[in-house]
């Protein structure tokens, strides 16, 4: 049963991974437009952070799984939920960035200002080493939360863990042992993250009071 | 309020603070090394020196918020050895029962009224019903010139009213000494001066004090005497006027050169 | 304006359910704030063993997926005897994965009260449980009251997963409706704006009652 279960793992991985990087990418130019000096802009990149990530990831799978193939996008259950998980990350990573950001003094901005830096320069060597320290323990965090999300690729029939302990419960009638080894696979896939996130973080820090 | 006399060891005058051999380490690190101090009661002692010197953590040992790792401490009739492994709790309470503490940044309850800072340590501490509790609030805050401010929360205070307000706090318990942990230098000069005066009006009325201090004036005309301290240890502990005037110690005059002549 | 109409038309078809999502939410922070605040009190407090048990929950409760906890007690508690309804089951499970992740934000809240505060506890007389009681605790739960609303907002997206379990929450009923209309995309959309909007309200109420609270800290 175990061996059955732990098959689900590559897709799960796949799944969290594929999303994670594409809504990585995304949140990029979205935060750019959070925090865009030109109003419009700024409200429709508030607009669909806040509306992104107030519907629940189950309800914008069925949208896309379900919905979109009324107009003829078809898509198949992996990829529909590599694209539904995208969207969610992508706001998520956004709002991680910009507490990066945030968490910046305006010291800082200013000091690299009055140096007469320009934008990039400023952002290259100023701004992005520092916000990095920041972001980086917090994006390992929401790999994590995205890691137990896409459990719910299984209702739409993606054969990830969950979808693999749900065939072993019905096979065996034992769902107790069954979800018991799904959940600690889960917990066991998640503990490298947070070590890795940890390790990182501490490493980082150390260079930045060194340097 | 009743203070139960177990252990009694040569008291001084009730009210008065007797500390012998006190000492504090962190691992092999020593932060105070054989600090004696002798008080009457009424006195008021300023304890003055560079930063670092180890004049908190002293102040600190005197109610265990730092435990000493050697000495006795003697307030009125409570004394805790400090040699034992763990101080009895009841000598502990004891302690801390006869201590009011007033720290630099005040420390007032952030989530309680003014009067509610004021009475619910009385009520929980010594027993006493709400009526008595608040007839004592309003007595305190009149006499630190805040009762108009009574039913307002911490935060909406300047920094000089929370200070008069935390030292109506420790004074609602009678303490028999007040403790002060540089009390004014988190505030702005002109409100630090409103606290003084509320401190000064205090050892009028024959408070025993020790007062953690950088504030020079008030060690010269208000304390009865000044300790002096550096690196832990004590330089000079004699009255205000002499101890400001003419130190004997080297470091002291050096010390008090760089405070006064800025 | 044919979809309006039709929206209109379904909404009759899904009220019931957006009131079981309610219902489900309401009793999972119903019981899963006292829980955490417990299992927060557990992992401070100095009995090993309680810290062990309560370690335990936390971390299963935070570590694995919410659907995986609804389907272990799901198909696990009638293997161990018990049966419940589908709608207990899930305010079990919901309940546990509220109680591990109010714990986590209990613990920071409490770690939050500056030390000083503790000190002035002890220098007021005010030790051990009425220190904790009347001091600290106060401005722990404060401080982790923003928090903890948008724990609740989550919850309330989390009840979602009660789905699975043939709940017949929102989404129970936006799939039913599905089926039988074959209009998805416009049902899960309809849905999509029940479900927006409710968080996006909630939050907007959070965020006026984080302002006011913050004004005595």
């Amino acid at each position: 049963m175990f061996a059955q279960i732990a098959s689900g793992a590559g897709m799960t991985v796949v799944i969290t991974g594929a999303s994670l990087l594409i809504g990585a990418l995304l949140g990029l130019p979205l935060v750019a437009a959070r925090r865009s000096a030109w109003s419009p802009l700024r409200a429709l990149a508030t607009g669909y952070i806040d509306i992104v990530r107030a519907i629940p990831p189950i309800t914008w799978l069925f949208l896309i799984y379900f919905g979109l193939p009324q107009y003829a996008l078809r898509l198949d259950s992996v990829s529909a939920s590599i694209v539904g998980f995208s969207v969610i990350a992508s706001a998520y990573m956004a709002e991680t960035y910009r507490s990066g950001l945030l968490s910046i003094p305006r010291g800082q901005w200013e000091a690299a200002t009055a140096l007469g830096l320009k934008f990039l320069p400023k952002a290259r060597y100023v701004i992005t080493p520092q916000a990095f320290k920041v972001t980086l323990p917090a994006v390992a965090a929401y790999a994590i939360s995205l890691l137990k999300d896409s459990a719910l690729a299984s209702t739409i029939g993606v054969h990830e863990i969950t979808y693999q302990a749900g065939l072993a419960s019905r096979a065996t009638h034992q769902g107790l042992l069954a979800f018991s080894i799904a959940g600690l696979l889960y917990i066991a896939m998640s503990v490298p993250l947070a070590v890795v996130a940890r390790r990182v973080d501490r490493v980082l820090r150390r260079k930045l009071e060194v340097a | 309020m009743e203070l139960a006399t177990e252990r009694t060891v040569s008291p001084p005058t009730l009210g008065g603070v007797k500390v012998l051999g006190l000492h504090k380490s962190y691992g092999k690190h020593a932060v105070l090394h054989d600090v004696n101090l002798e008080m009457t009661e009424g006195e008021v002692v300023s304890i003055i020196g560079p930063s670092g010197a180890g004049k908190s953590t002293f102040l600190r040992c005197l109610n265990y918020l730092e435990v000493p790792t050697a000495g006795t401490i003697t307030i009125g009739d409570s004394t805790v050895d400090a040699g034992a492994r763990r101080p009895d709790r009841a000598c502990l309470d004891r302690l801390r029962r006869v201590t009011g503490m007033v720290f630099q940044n005040f420390n007032l309850f952030p989530h309680l009224t003014v009067r509610e800072n004021i009475t619910l340590p009385q009520m929980k501490v010594l027993g006493r019903s709400r009526d008595e509790a608040n007839a004592v609030a309003d007595s305190l805050l009149n006499r630190v010139g805040l009762a108009a401010k009574s039913e307002q929360h911490p935060a909406r205070l300047s920094g000089g009213q929370q200070q008069r307000i935390a030292i109506a706090r420790a004074l609602a318990l009678s303490p028999k000494v007040m403790l002060f942990d540089e009390p004014t230098s988190a505030l702005d000069p002109e409100l630090g001066l409103e606290v003084l005066a509320v401190m000064r009006d205090l050892a009028d009325e024959g408070m025993t004090m020790i007062v953690v201090t950088h504030e020079m004036h008030f060690a010269r005309d208000v304390s009865d005497r000044v300790m002096v301290m550096a690196d832990g240890r004590v330089l000079e502990l004699g009255p205000s006027e002499q101890v400001m005037t003419a130190p004997t110690h080297e470091r002291t005059k050096k010390f008090l050169r760089a405070v006064l002549d800025r | 304006m044919t979809f309006v109409d039709q929206w209109i038309s379904w909404l009759p078809a899904l009220t019931p359910g957006l009131g079981v999502s309610l219902t489900l939410t309401g009793l999972c922070l119903l019981f899963g704030m006292p829980l955490g605040l417990v299992l927060a009190l557990m992992l401070e407090g100095p009995v090993k063993m309680l810290r062990a048990a309560a370690l335990i929950v936390v971390e299963v409760g935070r570590g694995a997926p919410a659907l995986v906890l609804l389907y272990l007690l799901y198909f696990g508690l009638p293997e161990g005897g018990v049966t419940l309804s589908a709608f207990a089951t899930g305010v079990i499970s919901l309940s546990w994965t509220t109680g591990a992740y109010a714990s986590e934000l209990f613990r920071s809240g409490l770690a939050a009260v500056p030390a000083g505060q503790r000190e002035a506890a002890l220098t007021s007389g005010l030790r051990g449980w009425s220190g904790f009681r009347y001091i600290i605790l106060p401005q722990a739960v404060r401080i982790s009251t923003p928090p903890l609303a948008s724990l609740a907002v989550t919850i309330f997206q989390t009840s979602s997963l009660a789905f699975v379990i043939a709940v017949p929450e929102l989404m129970s009923k936006a799939y039913a409706l599905g089926s039988i209309t074959f209009e998805y995309l416009s049902v899960f959309a309809l849905t999509s704006v029940l479900y927006g909007s409710i968080t996006l309200l909630a939050l907007a109420f959070v965020r006026l009652a984080e302002q006011r609270l913050s004004r005595h800290l």
